[in-house]
């Protein structure tokens, strides 16, 4: 089977200091792979090469069996390729509601044209789906760590991604926030068939949520297990 | 937006009933010329305060289209709505252009460049003399480029309703943009231009919009002062118009289009009617840019809204319910 997205032999230095070195994985559709690895070990700059927010020094990014090297971050995102940062930078004066329009409004703008309003309930059936439906009208700077991971996952999840690359999501969040999470990446998995790499430094949490483990060490992926 | 329909329509009902109240003809100048700045305010918001990309040489806008309205009339005899359209294309090509240039441009660069060109765009008015004038007299410099009008003279009342109407009509397709899809996602680029380009929005792209949206009602405004004036004169394209732009957004509260057009019409009048002389007023301008931005980031419009968030979480104040709708306040 083709792979949904895949890299080969991706290359990163910064100021001659290799952080990645020739790292090579792929990520078949709907399959959930988790990534761990040390502080340090190129995990976050690996999810910035897969979303076009960082260029590789070498190596290949291919999605759906394109080569996609050259599309910047938003035109992957409009591909479906979706991401989240593991310090989430929230629109300060944007509502809840609109932050999630924000991607509705993009997708809109380039071709699926239509009323102003149109986009205004899938956005509030996706903020119940998280759990910020409460919140839709409180500006983005007033929320909580916990809201602001639900609400990164949501500007993730609204265009209906095909592969979500996941930078430390649940880390700093409460154990009950942690759970809902899970078991919303769980649903959006099975019901809406996205895949997702999974980045964590909690192995007992990648273990239940993803199929497949990646081990990042010394700048390539040393493990390799299956769960 | 009821709020705000409800606010224009009380300030529309004072504003068109104020020239009853007796005021001479020098103030209902005054308040015109206020009113076709508040126009130019407004325009600087839309890139300087909803996009976030901070301009300090908006004027560029303003006086190309004051300056081609002048030459297209007068010197080339075009009849003066197509010069108009002309004046307000070429501003908004203008504005793309710079849009270009500064979109890969982050925070202060963006102001350093649009002054730049701003600055050069004053000098070049300045420096540059028009010849063909009638009777080979020339035009240009200092003095500027006459407006070819096609009506003899207008009387202040007139003067002083056309604007008032060229001002609401503005300042409600402003308003309109600010809530449109496209304004949406310049507040959000304004926001974090990192969360929304992870959000599918081509930043660049959308600034340099914003850039060519701005400077068309710029030159719409720079069109209307240019046939208000009669001239096209070298201060069309000065710092201190750029300035005064910016000032007036950061007290009335930048990226809320309303707070930048209400804070022109005021200060205007104001300095205007207090007859403060233009080097005092562009250290007003400056002092006050500098004020607002270190204590009041907000503006007015932003206190105003702190202070009622205060007031709505005293101890014994009943919370309303959040309103399911309001998806662009």
């Amino acid at each position: 089977m083709t792979p949904l997205l895949e890299a080969r032999e991706i290359r990163k230095a910064f100021d001659g200091d290799r952080v990645l070195d020739g790292v090579t994985l792929s990520l078949a559709p709907g399959e959930a792979v988790g990534l761990i690895g040390p502080n340090g070990s190129g995990k976050t700059t690996l999810i910035d090469i897969l979303s076009g927010l960082t260029k590789p020094d070498a190596g290949t990014v291919g999605f759906e069996g394109r080569e996609i090297g050259g599309l910047p971050m938003d035109a992957r995102y409009r591909a479906g390729i979706a991401r989240t940062f593991q310090v989430p930078s929230p629109y300060p004066a944007l509502s809840v509601l609109e932050a999630v329009l924000v991607p509705m409004a993009a997708a809109s703008q380039r071709g699926r044209r239509g009323g102003a309003g149109e986009e205004e309930e899938p956005a509030l059936a996706l903020l119940r789906r998280v759990g910020l439906f409460d919140q839709r009208c409180v500006p983005c700077a007033r929320l909580s760590q916990g809201c602001l991971r639900r609400l990164e996952l949501a500007r993730a999840l609204a265009c209906r991604p095909r592969v979500l690359l996941l930078d430390e999501i649940f880390s700093a969040l409460s154990a009950s926030d942690e759970a809902e999470l899970v078991a919303l990446l769980a649903t959006s998995n099975r019901e809406d068939g996205t895949a997702f790499l999974l980045v964590s430094h909690n192995p007992p949490l990648l273990a239940s949520t993803c199929g497949r483990i990646l081990t990042l060490k010394g700048g390539r992926i040393s493990r390799e297990r299956a769960v | 937006m009821e709020k705000t329909t409800g606010a224009m329509a009380a300030t529309a009902g004072i504003l068109l009933f104020l020239p009853l109240a007796g005021l001479d003809s020098f103030l209902l100048d005054v308040m015109a010329t206020g009113f076709l700045l508040s126009v130019f305010a407004g325009s600087w918001d839309i890139v300087g305060g909803v996009a976030g990309q901070v301009s300090l040489g908006h004027a560029l806008f303003f006086g190309s289209a004051t300056y081609a309205c002048a030459v297209l009339t007068t010197l080339l005899r075009w009849p003066f709505p197509l010069a108009a359209a002309a004046a307000i294309l070429l501003s908004s090509a203008a504005g793309a252009a710079v849009g270009v240039l500064s979109a890969p441009l982050k925070g202060p660069f963006v102001a350093v460049v649009t002054l730049a060109l701003g600055e050069a765009a004053h000098e070049a008015a300045l420096g540059h003399i028009f010849p063909g004038g009638a009777g080979g007299y020339a035009w240009g410099g200092e003095g500027g480029v006459p407006v070819t009008l096609p009506w003899e003279t207008a009387s202040p009342l007139s003067s002083y309703y056309a604007a008032l109407a060229f001002l609401f009509a503005a300042t409600w397709a402003m308003v309109l943009f600010r809530r449109s899809r496209e304004g949406l996602i310049l507040r959000a680029v304004a926001g974090s231009e990192l969360a929304a380009r992870a959000s599918g929005v081509d930043a660049a792209r959308h600034k340099r919009r914003a850039f060519a949206i701005s400077a068309g009602l710029a030159g719409a405004a720079g069109v209307a002062y240019a046939a208000h004036m009669g001239r096209a004169a070298a201060t069309d394209f000065s710092l201190e118009l750029s300035f005064q732009a910016a000032a007036f957004a950061a007290v009335g509260g930048r990226g809320t289009v309303i707070g930048p057009v209400v804070a022109a019409v005021l200060l205007h009048t104001l300095l205007q009617g207090l007859a403060v002389p233009p080097g005092t007023r562009i250290l007003f301008f400056a002092f006050t840019l500098l004020l607002f931005l270190r204590f009041f980031p907000g503006g007015i419009a932003g206190a105003l809204a702190a202070a009622r968030e205060r007031g709505r979480r005293l101890p014994g104040r009943k919370r309303k319910p959040a309103r399911a709708r309001r998806a662009h306040p």
